[in-house]
């Protein structure tokens, strides 16, 4: 039986948990949820010994636990990260290769190995591990959890970036696996939660304020409400008169990609593909974990290398004749958990919403107060007025996303690609995006390419699907 | 065969080549790469600096390829690969070389005579020949075609920070030059400034210098402070500690890592901000330290400056070059016997600040280097701005290698120039700091100063800090971080 008394723990951001008292019994398995900054992660990295406790007492922690998170998923991709800037002068790390991530002392091979199988990964273990896709990665840190012989399994989001054959795959491992180990999960999606869930906990401001059992119907219901505000009218902030993107032909089209190919020493991903965006149209993209979905709009936003070796015609340049990706870049507004991922620089909200207006990570201009008072208007609209000059990356994983979508939008771009943005937000702050993303639609001054696994996120304005299928050919 | 350059100048001309050094100013830009525009660019090399200054030019919307030698294509070797996988086009230099109006040599210095000597004959008439270093040119004194415009456009970061930083819409610090020798055309400075623009170093500031400033300056940088101070420091301190018997594992953790983060403030707020992390007491035995080190290893500084400047080191290490690298090469097997290099650290917990109280002697060491380093530079002629740069500036990316794997990591990822000076250095400055090294102890390295008074002398301290803070580094530093901060408002 796990304990916690009284408790008061402190983070590194100086986030603080409070009052918390909580008591896992054998054979329960709960689920922590709440709003955004809410404490949920905290709670349950508490529960993997993290933070530092001001008051109060733990009994009974388990020591074996696996982990699964966004941080933990984070952690490790930066320490790739860093491996990857081991040059002075002239060496180019390779990276650690999947095999290595996953194998390690503590693993149960076999379990691993059903998995992997289960998971068709076998095609990445020789691969390097930052060079996966999100699916992929977030894939291999569930593998590394669920081998462990965990004590105390902690899921923090783990459907979170999974294609649905694999979100299946693992709600049926997890039921077996719960026959055996408590799992505690957090998740932001109620509709998400499992059937083996018994108990609730709801986190709020850092405090544990309702503890719900699964059988009692009516407190569920209501914490489900909860969970479900209305958002109010929501007033999208004008753009940058002083600051104006060159007028585009509105007669060709923002985009058109011709038989299009991506290859890579050991896989062809794209194959002979052609898609062309018309002004005005809204799109979702869709396909499964390692499909290409992200390596396609690389291709728009001249992010990948391989797109001077294809025929792309993006805001009137056919790529490769001598305009720059910062041409490019200003027609389109960008938000994906890669790009959070990369955004790791200390500066203010108001700065990361201002950078929007020059593609940039980190702000290098002198804004104008235009656009101040612009971002000022954003960060009210999302619920933080007068939190302008607070650091970035103290900001919980959730809000950071708003963010990003705030600074993708803040120049109302021609074309704004929102690659799974609702990754990693709860359920009011998912409304909220996408009632903006609604928004932003209807207006059809922007067009708008939306990636999204969830089926149930389907926005309003959108009408044109396109699915990519997972390539075995040659080009 | 080869004639130093710098040695056939009178001294008039030696000084003032030396004293070159400008902050260019951003409005100086604004002709962006223009001037590089539809021009055909062909980089020699595809290592981290080859490759991520080609995928910045070409997203810069310039023409880049790759040219590279017959046998590095036929095998396909990671050079290839790197450039074919990234969409470039590659081919021999007979194939891409004569196609060229801009020639860009971004192979190690020790390559440059054979590659510009085969290229050379193979430029057309007019075109440019670009360095990232000026060894070539200015130790080695090579003798480029009159009708050939030759330029130095060199970031001071690693190739991947290069990329990494451009993308992020910013870039690194560059340093750029023109050969006034081979500047035929008159039109060096602004082939250099688009090419600088083309990489994103506009944005992080960029430095106006010579060829003979940037060899003479980096070279002296990299073998006595950043890299022959580290090594030796590393050896030394780690030494020390086992003798005294503190547990190896944290002697190598504290080693390993304490460069990296005693160096991170030496980053944000110079050699003032590296002794403020200190407290009072340790503060002053890290400044008397220092200057007793500073006494110590100053002739030693000066006696590297002096071959630099004469041309006696690079001849040494082109004899050890021709002697198929027997030096360098069993410095280096050396290097990897001994027992800091073979202790892996503990897993054991220190926190930042731990680093700075077990460390002073390591943060005395830091500041004795760089002041040195700086005023034997400033004396020979170099100006401040580079002193600072080849000194202070790069002082935490070295640090970063040792932190990632040691002085492997360390001597493999910098140049062969700058390891055979690293080692130079080292096998001086050892026995150099015998009787220093018998009178400490681990108060200073290792477990920290006893805490029961940390009580100080106000006059003393007061001495201290304004000693600390009237040095010239700090006057230079603080003006040119200024700039820095002023362009990278993130900060």
């Amino acid at each position: 039986m796990i304990q916690l008394h009284n408790l008061a723990v402190e983070f590194d951001e100086g986030f603080q948990l409070k009052h918390i008292n909580w008591q896992i019994e054998q054979h329960q398995h709960w689920l922590i949820t709440g709003a955004n900054g809410a404490g949920k992660s905290a709670l349950a990295a508490v529960l993997a010994g993290y933070g530092e406790i001001l008051a109060g007492n733990t009994s009974g922690l388990p020591c074996n636990i696996g982990w699964v998170s966004f941080e933990a998923q984070a952690e490790l991709i930066q320490a790739e990260l860093k491996k990857d800037d081991a040059d002075i002068l002239d060496v180019i790390s390779l990276g650690t290769p999947v095999r290595e991530i996953i194998f390690t002392a503590e693993i149960d091979t076999t379990v691993a190995q059903g998995l992997i199988h289960k998971f068709e990964l076998n095609y990445i273990l020789d691969r390097a591990f930052r060079k996966l896709s999100t699916g992929e990665s977030r894939k291999v840190i569930l593998i590394r959890a669920l081998s462990c012989h965990a004590d105390l399994l902690i899921l923090d989001e783990p459907f979170d970036g999974l294609d649905s054959t694999a979100h299946t795959l693992l709600q049926h491992h997890l039921a077996e696996v719960v026959q055996h180990t408590p799992v505690v999960m957090v998740l932001n999606r109620f509709d998400e939660i499992p059937e083996f869930i018994s108990h609730i906990a709801y986190m709020e401001q850092g405090e544990l304020r309702h503890q719900v059992k699964r059988e009692d119907t009516q407190a569920y219901a209501e914490l489900y409400q909860l969970l479900h505000l209305k958002t109010t009218d929501l007033q999208v902030p004008v753009a940058d008169t002083d600051n104006v993107i060159p007028a585009l032909d509105p007669q060709q089209p923002l985009v058109k990609l011709s038989n299009i190919c991506i290859k890579h020493t050991d896989m062809v991903l794209l194959n002979d593909l052609n898609w062309s965006i018309e002004p005005n149209q809204n799109w979702q993209l869709s396909g499964p974990n390692g499909s290409g979905k992200t390596a396609l709009l690389s291709l728009i936003t001249g992010d990948h290398p391989q797109c001077y070796t294809n025929d792309i015609f993006v805001f009137g340049y056919q790529r490769g004749n001598g305009e720059s990706i910062w041409q490019i870049k200003q027609y389109i507004g960008y938000v994906s958990t890669a790009l959070q991922w990369e955004y790791r620089v200390g500066t203010s909200l108001r700065n990361v919403i201002i950078s929007g207006f020059y593609d940039s990570i980190g702000l290098y201009s002198r804004s104008s107060d235009r656009q101040k008072q612009i971002a000022d208007q954003w960060l009210a609209l999302l619920g933080m007025p007068n939190r302008g000059d607070q650091p970035f990356n103290k900001l919980s994983y959730g809000d950071q996303r708003l963010l990003l979508i705030a600074r993708a939008m803040v120049k109302h771009p021609p074309l704004l690609i929102l690659d799974e943005p609702c990754l990693g937000l709860d359920d009011i702050n998912r409304q909220l995006v996408l009632a903006l993303i609604e928004k932003i639609c209807a207006a059809r001054e922007t067009s708008v390419i939306y990636v999204n696994h969830h089926a149930q996120d389907r926005i309003a304005g959108i009408d044109n699907y396109l699915a990519l299928e997972k390539s075995s050919d040659n080009c | 065969m080869s004639n130093n350059y710098f040695n056939t100048l009178p001294l008039r001309e030696q000084l003032e080549q030396l004293a070159k050094c400008r902050f260019m100013h951003m409005n100086e830009f604004t002709d962006g790469v223009n001037a590089l525009k539809g021009k055909k660019m062909v980089i020699i090399g595809c290592g981290a600096q080859g490759l991520n200054q080609g995928l910045n030019l070409r997203d810069s919307g310039l023409d880049v390829s790759y040219t590279l030698r017959q046998s590095a294509i036929d095998e396909k070797r990671q050079s290839f690969k790197n450039a074919s996988e990234n969409g470039f086009t590659v081919g021999t230099y007979e194939e891409l070389i004569p196609t060229a109006d801009i020639v860009l040599n971004l192979t190690p210095d020790k390559q440059h005579t054979p590659v510009v000597t085969a290229v050379m004959p193979l430029m057309k008439q007019g075109a440019c020949l670009s360095y990232s270093h000026g060894f070539n040119i200015v130790e080695e004194g090579m003798q480029v075609r009159d009708d050939l415009t030759v330029i130095m456009v060199a970031p001071k970061c690693p190739g991947s920070e290069v990329r990494a930083e451009y993308v992020r819409g910013f870039g690194v610090p560059t340093l750029i030059a023109v050969h006034e020798n081979n500047d035929p055309q008159g039109h060096g400075l602004a082939l250099a400034k688009a090419y600088a623009v083309g990489t994103g170093g506009h944005k992080a500031g960029v430095l106006m210098s010579s060829f003979i400033a940037e060899v003479k300056s980096d070279l002296m940088g990299e073998q006595t402070i950043l890299c022959g101070m580290l090594q030796t420091g590393s050896l030394l301190c780690f030494d020390k500690m086992i003798d005294k018997g503190v547990d190896a594992g944290y002697a190598s953790k504290l080693i390993q890592y304490g460069w990296e983060t005693i160096t991170e403030a030496l980053k944000y707020g110079g050699v003032t901000n590296m002794l403020d992390r200190l407290s009072n007491p340790a503060k002053i035995k890290a400044f008397d330290l220092s200057e007793e080190l500073k006494v110590i290893m100053r002739p030693l500084y000066n006696k590297h400056q002096d071959d630099i400047i004469n041309g006696t080191f690079s001849r040494t290490m082109m004899a050890d070059w021709a002697n198929d690298d027997i030096n360098l090469l069993g410095w280096r097997a050396e290097t990897g016997e001994t027992a800091f290099e073979k202790t892996v650290a503990g897993d054991v917990e220190i926190s930042e600040q731990e680093y700075f109280d077990h460390g002073i002697l390591m943060v005395a060491m830091v500041k004795a280097g760089v002041e040195l380093a700086f005023e034997t530079m400033t004396a020979a002629g170099i100006i401040a701005d580079s002193a600072y740069y080849e000194s202070l500036h790069e002082t935490p990316l070295i640090a970063n290698t040792i932190a990632r794997k040691k002085l492997y990591e360390m001597n493999a990822t910098i140049s062969d120039t700058a390891e055979y000076g690293c080692y130079l250095y080292n096998h001086a400055c050892l026995p150099l700091l015998n009787d220093f090294m018998k009178d400490i102890d681990t108060d200073v390295i290792g477990r920290g100063l006893s805490s029961d008074d940390n009580g100080v002398d106000n006059a003393r301290l007061i001495e201290v800090n304004e000693a600390l803070r009237s040095h010239p580094v700090e006057a230079i530093g603080a003006t040119l971080r200024g700039h820095m901060a002023d362009m990278k408002k993130i900060i």
